[in-house]
Parts: C-alpha cells; sequence; structure tokens
C-alpha cells in the first residue's frame, strides 16, 4: 500500500480502514498462531498419581544414570 | 484466515510471519507443488541433518574404524527410522498448537517438569556445543588453522544469523550450509569401498564383539547420534515459528523424512569413510585424539579424502551450532514466557537473542581452555544425551496424545506402540552405558 498516493488526492471513499491495513499484515495467518493468542497459556492438564509417579521415577532414573556417566567421564579423565 | 480485525494486538512477529505464510497460500491456491514443498522444507531436514554433527559423525566413522561395516550400516537407517517417529510428533504438535514443546511442557504439566526438560536441555546442549567446536577445530586442523579461529567462525555465523530479524532467513542459510552434509557421502566415495562389502553388510549381522564398555560407548553414542533431547525442542518450536498448521502436516512429514534418508544416508557415508581405517590402526580410537580423522584418512585413502572429510566436520560443527543455539533460545524464551521467535527484534526478544549468542560464547570458552579433554567431552556428549533423552521423548508422547491439544491430529494406537518401543530402546542404551561404565569405573567389575 503506497501511502504518499493516499496523501495526494485520493478520493475518500477509495481508502483502505486503517482496521483493514491492519487485517491485511496478518490475513494469512490462523488466529491461533498469533502472538496475542500464543502468549496466553494452555490449561494445566490433571496428571494421575500413577502417571506422577512414573514421570518422578523415571526422573529419578535419569539423573542417576546422568551422574554414573559424568562419574565415569571425569574417572577417565585421570 | 480465522483472525479477525477486531482486539488484534499485532507484532512485527506477525506480520513477518504471515508475509512468509503469504507465499505458502499461494503456492498451494495455484498447486505449486514443488514450491509448496520448498516453502514448508527446512525444520524438519534441520533438526535431522543437524543432529548429523560433529561428535555424530566421529561416533559413526569410530564405528566404522573399529567395526567396519556390518554391524552399524543396517543400524543406522533403523536408528533415523526411529528417529523420524519421534521428529514427526514434534513437527505436528508445534503445526497444531503453535507453540513450542518447553513452554508447552511448562504449562501444561507444571513448572517443575518445564524447567527439567530445560535444564537437561541447557546441560546437554552446552556439551555437546562443546564437541561443535572441537569438531570445528579438527577440521580447521586439517588446513593449519588453530582453536581460535575455530571459534570467530562459529560466533561469528550465530550473530550474522540472527541479524536479519527472520526466521525464514535463518532458516535458508542454515539449509544450505546443511547442504554440504553431503560432503561425508562424497568422502566415502573417494576412500574407494568395495561394493561388494557395502552391499553385505546391509545382512545383519551379529552383535561385534570387543571390549562390552567400548562397544556400549559406540552404541550408547550412535544413538544419542540420532535423536537427542535437542532436536525434539527445536522441531516443535522451529514448525511453530515458522508458522505452520495443521494442514501443513503431510508437507511436514515429508520435510521430516526427507532429513532423515538424506542423514542416513551421510551418516552411513562417515561410517564407510571411517570403515577405511579398520585394517590400518582404527581400532585404536584414542589414537585419533592427536592425529584427527581427516589426517589418518589422508594416509589411507589420500589427501582430497582427507581433506572433504575435514570440510564436512567443518560444516557438521557449524550447522549444529545453530540449530543447537536455536533450541536453548526457544526454551529459554518459553520458560521464561517471553517473546522467542526469529521473526522478532532482539529488542522484543531479548532473552531469545541472549540465549542464543550466550550459550555459543559459554561453549566458545571451554574450547580454548587448555588442555581440555575436548575428545572424550565430543564423545560423552552423545552418550549424555541418549541417557537424558527418555525423559523428553514421554513428554512428547503425551503431548502428542493429549487429544485437548491436538484434537483429531492426537496420535495413532500404532505411532504410540512404536514410540514406547523406542522409548525403552533408548532408554536402555543409555542405562545399560552408564551402569556398566560405572561399575568398571568403580572397579566392582571387571573390564
Amino acid at each position: 500500500m503506497n501511502h504518499a498516493h493516499h496523501s495526494s488526492g485520493v478520493p475518500e471513499h477509495d481508502r483502505q480502514p486503517p482496521e483493514r491495513s491492519e487485517y491485511e499484515q496478518v490475513m494469512h495467518l490462523d488466529r491461533g498462531q498469533l502472538v496475542a493468542e500464543t502468549s496466553r497459556p494452555v490449561p494445566r492438564a490433571a496428571l494421575s498419581a500413577r502417571a506422577a509417579a512414573g514421570l518422578w521415577a523415571l526422573r529419578v532414573f535419569a539423573v542417576l544414570v546422568s551422574l554414573m556417566v559424568i562419574y565415569t567421564f571425569i574417572d577417565q579423565l585421570h | 484466515m480465522t483472525a479477525t480485525p477486531s482486539e488484534l494486538r499485532l507484532t512485527g512477529e506477525d506480520t513477518a510471519r504471515s508475509r512468509d505464510r503469504a507465499r505458502v497460500h499461494r503456492a498451494r491456491g495455484h498447486s505449486r507443488r514443488w514450491l509448496l514443498l520448498w516453502l514448508l522444507a527446512g525444520p524438519g531436514i534441520l533438526a535431522m541433518l543437524g543432529e548429523n554433527d560433529g561428535p555424530s559423525m566421529i561416533a559413526y566413522a569410530a564405528d566404522g574404524a573399529q567395526y567396519g561395516l556390518g554391524f552399524f550400516v543396517p543400524l543406522i537407517p533403523v536408528l533415523f527410522a526411529m528417529a523420524f517417529i519421534c521428529q514427526e510428533m514434534c513437527m505436528r504438535v508445534g503445526a497444531v498448537t503453535h507453540r513450542g514443546y518447553g513452554g508447552l511442557v511448562l504449562q501444561r504439566y507444571g513448572r517443575a517438569w518445564g524447567w527439567f526438560g530445560a535444564a537437561d536441555l541447557t546441560l546437554t546442549n552446552l556439551v555437546t556445543l562443546v564437541a561443535e567446536f572441537v569438531s570445528i577445530r579438527v577440521g580447521l586442523a586439517y588446513f593449519h588453522l588453530g582453536s581460535g579461529v575455530a571459534v570467530a567462525l562459529g560466533l561469528a555465523l550465530v550473530v550474522f544469523t540472527l541479524s536479519g530479524g527472520r526466521y525464514w532467513r535463518w532458516e535458508r542459510i542454515a539449509l544450505g550450509l546443511a547442504a554440504f552434509n553431503g560432503l561425508f557421502l562424497l568422502a566415502a566415495i573417494l576412500v574407494r569401498p568395495h561394493a561388494g562389502a557395502v552391499v553385505s553388510s546391509l545382512d545383519f549381522v551379529p552383535f561385534p564383539g570387543g571390549s562390552s564398555s567400548t562397544l556400549l560407548l559406540l552404541l550408547a553414542s550412535t544413538v544419542g547420534a540420532t535423536v537427542t533431547p535437542w532436536m525434539i525442542f527445536f522441531q516443535q518450536s522451529a514448525s511453530a515459528d515458522k508458522g505452520m498448521t495443521a494442514r501443513d502436516v503431510r508437507h511436514g512429514r515429508y520435510d521430516t523424512a526427507a532429513g532423515a534418508v538424506l542423514a542416513a544416508v551421510f551418516g552411513v557415508g562417515a561410517l564407510i569413510a571411517g570403515a577405511a581405517l579398520l585394517t590400518h590402526g582404527g581400532p585404536g580410537i584414542q589414537g585419533f585424539a592427536g592425529a584427527g580423522f581427516p589426517e589418518a584418512l589422508t594416509h589411507v585413502a589420500g589427501s582430497a579424502a582427507g581433506a572433504v572429510f575435514a570440510l564436512g566436520l567443518i560444516e557438521a560443527g557449524a550447522v549444529a551450532i545453530l540449530t543447537i543455539c536455536a533450541s536453548t533460545a526457544y526454551a529459554a524464551g518459553e520458560c521464561a514466557g517471553v517473546s522467542r521467535s526469529f521473526n522478532s527484534s532482539p529488542r522484543n526478544a531479548a532473552v531469545f537473542y541472549a540465549a542464543n549468542i550466550g550459550i555459543a560464547l559459554l561453549a566458545a570458552v571451554v574450547i580454548l581452555i587448555p588442555g581440555a579433554p575436548l575428545l572424550s567431552i565430543a564423545l560423552n556428549a552423545n552418550v549424555l544425551a541418549t541417557v537424558l533423552l527418555p525423559v523428553s521423548l514421554v513428554f512428547m508422547v503425551m503431548l502428542a496424545n493429549d487429544t485437548a491439544l491436538m484434537g483429531a491430529r492426537a496420535n495413532k494406537r500404532s505411532t504410540n506402540a512404536i514410540a514406547i518401543t523406542v522409548i525403552a530402546f533408548v532408554g536402555l542404551c543409555g542405562a545399560a552405558y552408564g551402569i556398566d561404565s560405572f561399575l568398571q569405573a568403580t572397579h566392582l567389575t571387571g573390564p
């Protein structure tokens, strides 16, 4: 859109309203893609006690094995 | 278009993304299939070729040098098929929810899980980035250039790609660089392998012999060379940042599949190049610490093969630096709840840009430390990623099954069955190496 053209005698009815211009800027996005939408947090999911326990067990296991790998790595340096 | 003019709070990120999407809409509207493929390609290929990074290519070459082609040639395509299953879920969740992995885990399952994931990512990314700078250093050393040049090159690349303030520009530069991952295939051709040996290696031979800890290290690092936590964060966030939607999922699959095929072919290339060293002292992997693979290849297959392999290592390190820094930046922005997009300006996305450059700077400092055990870091980077991966994958599967988020695009039963098998396999590989090597290090079992 040529803004200079607007100010040089284009009839009033040919002008795009500012709202329309803003619309054109994002007309190829889904509403859910707008930053204003993605900034809103999604609702929290309810985890069952079993699922939470399983996740914690996996987390503890991963940390323990990571510590073993790090220990071995440091040991191999000596 | 579902956005309406009323109540819109538009940002520069929105308008930049909309411009990219306008081209996708035009290509789709005019049924220009190849153009549409070109426009929607990116996150999948970059995740896969980004993971064909320095430590991965060193791991493949070490596999070849230690054990030859027999076991690993068929294993690498299987591992990349596994990677496709994981990465397709990331792409699908990113395209449908328009949100990154870190932010979604944090909001959906609680802050603790979000921050755990971010901490895992930061640790593995930092170690892996050190390995990427090592890879560039090893490649440059072939051309008699030092670690200072490696650091300058890596950091300049990160800053340069960030300077455009557009996702599209960053992605196309990274894709252009990633094309040179094909140098490993060229290296394989230059070592003139016996075609019969390569073909016969496709029969899945029994597990190779040798020391169990070395074999487990190579197996765990080979698994870690195909799927890692940063790939999960990166592909989901990049798919959202690119502006992909549920309509683009089919093309996202093509993109991810193309990345997996290319990465497997180039990975096998590195393996074949490394296998040329098998009968020339290759099994002494630690011997490569000083000389490096490029020099070793020069002695065996000529200077062209060595130079191509060295250039490949520089490329592999450079592309991975870009994608790994990006994954860190996405995670930092998502967990902090602030702007995280290449389409935002540095002023509007200060955390994103600072994390992107900051982690690269931190890794660069490590490789400048005299006497740092860089090769050992490079091999262990993949192992650490393998060990921490199952947790990230479990949350990925949970998100992909979340019908409140995914609707009809949620996982099918067959996808879940394969994904759970992959998680179990990755967990076993990491745990087997971690426990076996720990027991040996503490002298609780013999070597």
